[in-house]
């Protein structure tokens, strides 16, 4: 098939070589040697290997025995949970709202975008003058408004899932509504006049009308929002550091960086590295299993 | 319309960078090679850059060898930490290391010395004989060939800053030299009951100060040095015992409240504060306040880290740790021989050291001669006269994975998580 | 669907409640950027007026201290060669790879997908040798160190925009270009008379993405720009809060410094990035 423009296929390599030159260089050719890393022994940043680990395999089963690991893992599954339950809820919540009013709607797609465009560095900054224990601004605001007789150490055991998470969410949430927003806005509005003559109103229609509809749309969320989720770092790591508080706020992300950078520990850094693609493949594959319509490739 | 507005910049931004960049490669340096090579361009990296107390002093001296010379000193200096020296090292290796670098001589340096990678002070010596001449030789650090590499720069102290409205306030006495732990844990309770943090430490990212002390206090001078086989021998047991004494103060409530969750930079904002009446430190803090706290540096003084079994609380941590290095790669280029080994002098030279140095040693033959010191200084320099003996950090000795394990456990042994014999010996498999 | 009243306000609540939340932040940093010294943790929610509290004291430092004109010139020549770079190069893969039909369509996709997964963190050293051994990475040349950080940003930028641009170009009918094949283009020149316009807001959302995430990328850049005539703006402000230590007014100038171009930048171009990103994401 496939119309007579696109038969001859030799401009294809014009089309297709500068991508994957770039591919090829900058991420496969690295990521190889990642593997290759991951069964040597690498006492150092930039030393190179020297030879073997004992035995080869030895970083994938230490992957099994690190108790910082597995806090990583389950910190990062439970980040992961919560970005699709609430990054793309509130975002779908949003969206719907938005949906149904006229005045003010581009207002408000603007000013939800604004977290998005800044570096996660100024927000880490921003976050940390926020959650600061004497003086931040919750602290301030709790204890203004009388709520606190003490200030509140948002960053300690009790307390670091939310001081963590929330700016995580914060973040995305304007990204996630954009994508949404625009889904709803190619539902055909006919759809909508059929569904109310049969007596389908209010949430019965978002119910049976426009979630089935929006189900494409809600998917490609969720893919980039697990990604997004285990490739996590930045501003967990200007907030919190390695591990805060006491070994229990590991991420995936922040413990990889930090066995690589700050622990010499660069072949059971690249093991992790490992471990994040696969998770990503797996938990995109699972997600697009569950939620895709058959007939969507 | 818009679009074509972004392409117009698009195209005005790249036709700049291309006029910008034709302006770059005009003025290369041409010069080959003569003894006052001018307009030569170093590298350099120091551990001036950050927050250093000495980054104002630093890059005066920059300045000041820049204008004397003609040469261009591109510095990619950082604040000290591991990351920063991961950064040193790695570039090293991959052959992109610095013309002139200021860096630890202990053995951190070890790798790029093993790899003849600097050129050691003899050799430089023997074409620029005056070359360090200013040093005593007896002080430069012996590299593990014997050899000597760095020229040393300004040392350093550590001892126990005190915030005296604080402690006036909560009627405890500014500890003098013959300071006891008892007297010190008595001096806690006082304070805490007043409302005050007894200690301002954050133990998450600087416990190392407590730890070297706590070691001391432990041991003596002499065998201060020594590096544990396991938990288990008679270094061990110090190590052990001084994890434990941390641990004690911990449980006592003498450190902040979120001293596992907070910076240093919050917890020594407390002590600057006056919410904290102790802080250990170093030499280097003292700059820090008087940038920061100019008007307020009749609170603080210099007293003495309590002292415990054989220890006398007028012994301190102290030494130099860190020197200037001229790499191989610098030295075998004739373009940059001379201005490498000229910006080395310059720094190192008495005039210079002089503005670095208010109260810390430094291996000069005819010592450092700073300029007036302000009362936090004098206070620093009178403490320093009644200091009877100084010893190195023995974490200075250790690789800086085992450094990096031990100090990032001290928070789970002093919450009871893993045990002090547990941290020593997982430190201890990593050096 | 109209709804009666009460409804709606409560509608207008939850949605003004959560734009509090993106703007307030934004508007407290502000203020306190406005703010004296020493203030900031005592009382940081008033408004700074003349005479108690105000001053410009905060950005006069940042400013004194710190090179920023020479910043946001690396930057812009840094973000805006990989923006230009990844369009470009993105739109043809994406072209190539929807319209033609080969043996290795399948693989070559999901070497696309598996690339968005890559932590930069496990690729950087090898790209970090490579470069050196090419003489571009740490030279000491202001030009080749920018380089050396624009060739893995544009790598790391192109797995998101071939996929997004492939999933908008699916959608330009194909007889469009057939008449135009018909007509007597060749293929470059369907490509660039009819996809490119036709996808015009697609590539208008790639091109913001990788502006966006090229200037705000502290870790490849603070990996390959080390001197101060190289640095860019981010890593400026990365300089400022590890100098500022608890100089919060300092700190919270800076952040101001560099989010406001963007947020101009942001504003001035939005209704493009909405509309793009939305357009290219429904589809892919």
């Amino acid at each position: 098939m496939g119309p007579t423009l696109y038969r001859k296929k030799g401009p294809l390599i014009v089309f297709l070589l500068p991508a994957f030159l770039f591919l090829i260089l900058f991420l496969y050719y690295p990521f190889l040697q990642n593997i290759w890393n991951s069964f040597s022994h690498i006492t150092g940043l930039g030393t190179p290997a020297q030879g073997l680990n004992q035995p080869w395999y030895g970083n994938y089963v230490t992957l099994f025995t690190d108790p910082k690991l597995r806090t990583a893992l389950g910190n990062t599954v439970l980040l992961t949970l919560c970005t699709v339950v609430f990054q793309v809820g509130i975002a779908l919540i949003l969206a719907l709202l938005v949906d149904s009013i006229h005045v003010g709607a581009q207002l408000f797609r603007t000013l939800y975008f604004f977290p998005i465009v800044i570096s996660a560095t100024a927000l880490g900054l921003m976050f940390n003058l926020i959650f600061l224990f004497n003086g931040g601004m919750l602290n301030q605001l709790l204890s203004n408004l009388g709520l606190i007789s003490q200030n509140i150490d948002w960053k300690d055991t009790d307390h670091f899932l939310f001081t963590m998470f929330a700016p995580v969410m914060w973040q995305y949430v304007g990204f996630y509504f954009v994508i949404l927003v625009t889904g709803l806005n190619n539902i055909s509005q006919d759809l909508y006049e059929a569904a109310a003559l049969d007596g389908c109103t209010g949430f019965s229609q978002v119910r049976y009308v426009t979630l089935p509809l929006l189900r494409n749309v809600l998917c490609t969320c969720l893919v980039l929002a697990i990604t997004g989720a285990l490739k996590v770092f930045d501003l967990p790591w200007v907030m919190f550091g390695a591990g805060m508080p006491q070994d229990q706020g590991w991420l995936t992300g922040t413990y990889m960086y930090d066995q690589t950078f700050n622990r010499g520990n660069v072949d059971y850094g690249s093991t992790i590295a490992i471990l994040i693609v696969v998770l990503g493949v797996l938990f995109s594959n699972i997600a697009n299993r569950v939620f895709k319509p058959r007939d969507y490739i | 319309m818009k679009k074509k507005k972004l392409l117009a910049l698009a195209l005005t931004a790249a036709l700049v960078s291309g006029i910008l960049a034709g302006c770059g490669n005009d003025n290369k340096p041409s010069n080959s090679g003569g003894q006052s090579a001018s307009n030569v361009e170093l590298t350099v990296v120091t551990s001036y850059g950050g927050d250093d107390g000495n980054r104002k002093n630093y890059e005066n001296a920059v300045k000041s060898y820049e204008d004397a010379t003609g040469n261009k000193i591109l510095d990619a200096s950082d604040s000290s930490n591991e990351e920063w020296k991961a950064k040193v090292l790695t570039d090293f290796q991959t052959g992109t290391e610095p013309d002139v670098l200021f860096f630890f001589t202990n053995a951190d340096a070890e790798p790029f010395v093993q790899a003849g990678k600097v050129v050691d002070i003899a050799t430089i010596r023997a074409a620029y004989p005056d070359y360090a001449d200013n040093m005593r030789d007896s002080m430069l650090a012996s590299a593990v060939d014997g050899k000597n590499y760095a020229v040393p720069s300004s040392g350093f102290w550590e001892n126990m800053f005190v915030n005296t409205k604080v402690l006036a306030d909560c009627g405890v006495a500014v500890p003098g030299p013959d300071y006891t732990w008892d007297q010190f844990l008595k001096d806690c309770e006082a304070i805490k009951a007043k409302g005050y943090s007894p200690i301002a430490c954050s133990l998450f990212e600087v416990p190392h100060y407590w730890f070297e002390f706590a070691v001391m206090n432990n041991g003596t001078l002499e065998n201060h040095l020594d590096i544990p086989a396991s938990a288990d021998d008679a270094a061990g047991q110090k190590w052990v015992a001084a994890l434990n004494d941390i641990k004690d103060l911990y449980e006592k409530g003498y450190f902040p409240v979120n001293t596992l969750t907070a910076t240093d930079a919050e917890t020594v904002q407390l002590f600057a504060d006056g919410e904290a009446a102790f802080l250990i430190d170093g030499s280097w803090k003292v700059n820090h306040f008087v940038d920061n706290y100019g008007d307020q540096l009749d609170n603080y003084a210099i007293a003495y880290v309590p002292a415990k079994g054989q220890r006398k609380a007028s012994e301190a941590i102290g030494g130099i740790s860190m020197g200037y290095f001229i790499t191989k790669k610098a030295w075998d280029d004739p373009a940059k021989q001379a201005a490498a080994v000229e910006f080395v002098k310059h720094m190192t030279s008495d005039e210079v050291m002089s503005t670095f140095v208010t109260t810390e040693v430094t291996a000069l033959k005819n010592g450092a001669s700073p300029a007036g010191l302000n009362a936090l200084q004098q206070a620093a320099a009178d403490a320093n006269a009644n200091i009877t003996g100084v010893v190195g950090a023995v974490q200075d000795t250790v690789s800086s994975e085992c450094k990096a394990d031990l100090f990032a456990n001290v928070q789970n042994v002093v919450t009871g998580k893993m045990s002090a014999e547990e941290a020593v010996n997982s430190a201890i498999a990593q050096n | 669907m109209k709804k009666i009243t009460p409804a709606k306000a409560g509608i207008y609540t939850v949605l003004t409640l959560w734009a509090l939340t993106t703007l307030y932040p934004f508007i407290w940093v502000i203020l306190n950027s406005f703010r004296e010294k020493g203030l900031i943790r005592r009382d940081s929610f008033s408004i700074p007026l003349p005479g108690s509290g105000l001053t410009l004291d905060n950005y006069a430092k940042a400013m004194d201290r710190f090179d920023f004109g020479n910043a946001y010139l690396n930057s812009l020549i840094v973000s805006v060669t990989v923006t230009i770079a990844v369009i470009l190069i993105a739109g043809f893969a994406a072209y190539g790879l929807v319209r033609f039909r080969f043996k290795l369509r399948g693989v070559c996709y999901s070497l696309i997908m598996a690339g968005m997964m890559f932590p930069v963190f496990s690729t950087i050293i090898p790209v970090f040798r490579m470069e050196a051994a090419w003489g571009i990475a740490s030279s000491g040349s202001r030009w080749l160190s920018l380089l050396a950080v624009i060739l893995p940003q544009i790598a790391g930028n192109l797995c998101f925009a071939i996929i997004v641009l492939m999933g908008f170009i699916e959608s330009v009918p194909l007889e469009l270009e057939e008449s135009a094949y018909i007509d007597g283009c060749n293929v470059f020149q369907v490509y660039f008379h009819i996809i490119m316009p036709a996808a015009k807001s697609s590539f208008a959302t790639v091109a913001i993405f990788s502006f966006l995430w090229s200037y705000n990328d502290l870790f490849t850049q603070n990996f390959f720009l080390r001197v101060p005539r190289e640095k860019t703006i981010t890593l400026l402000l990365n300089e400022i809060s590890s100098q500022a230590g608890v100089d919060y007014g300092l700190m919270a100038a800076s952040v101001v410094l560099i989010v406001v171009p963007v947020l101009m930048v942001y504003i001035f171009l939005q209704k493009h990035i909405i509309k793009g990103l939305t357009a290219g994401a429904v589809k892919g």
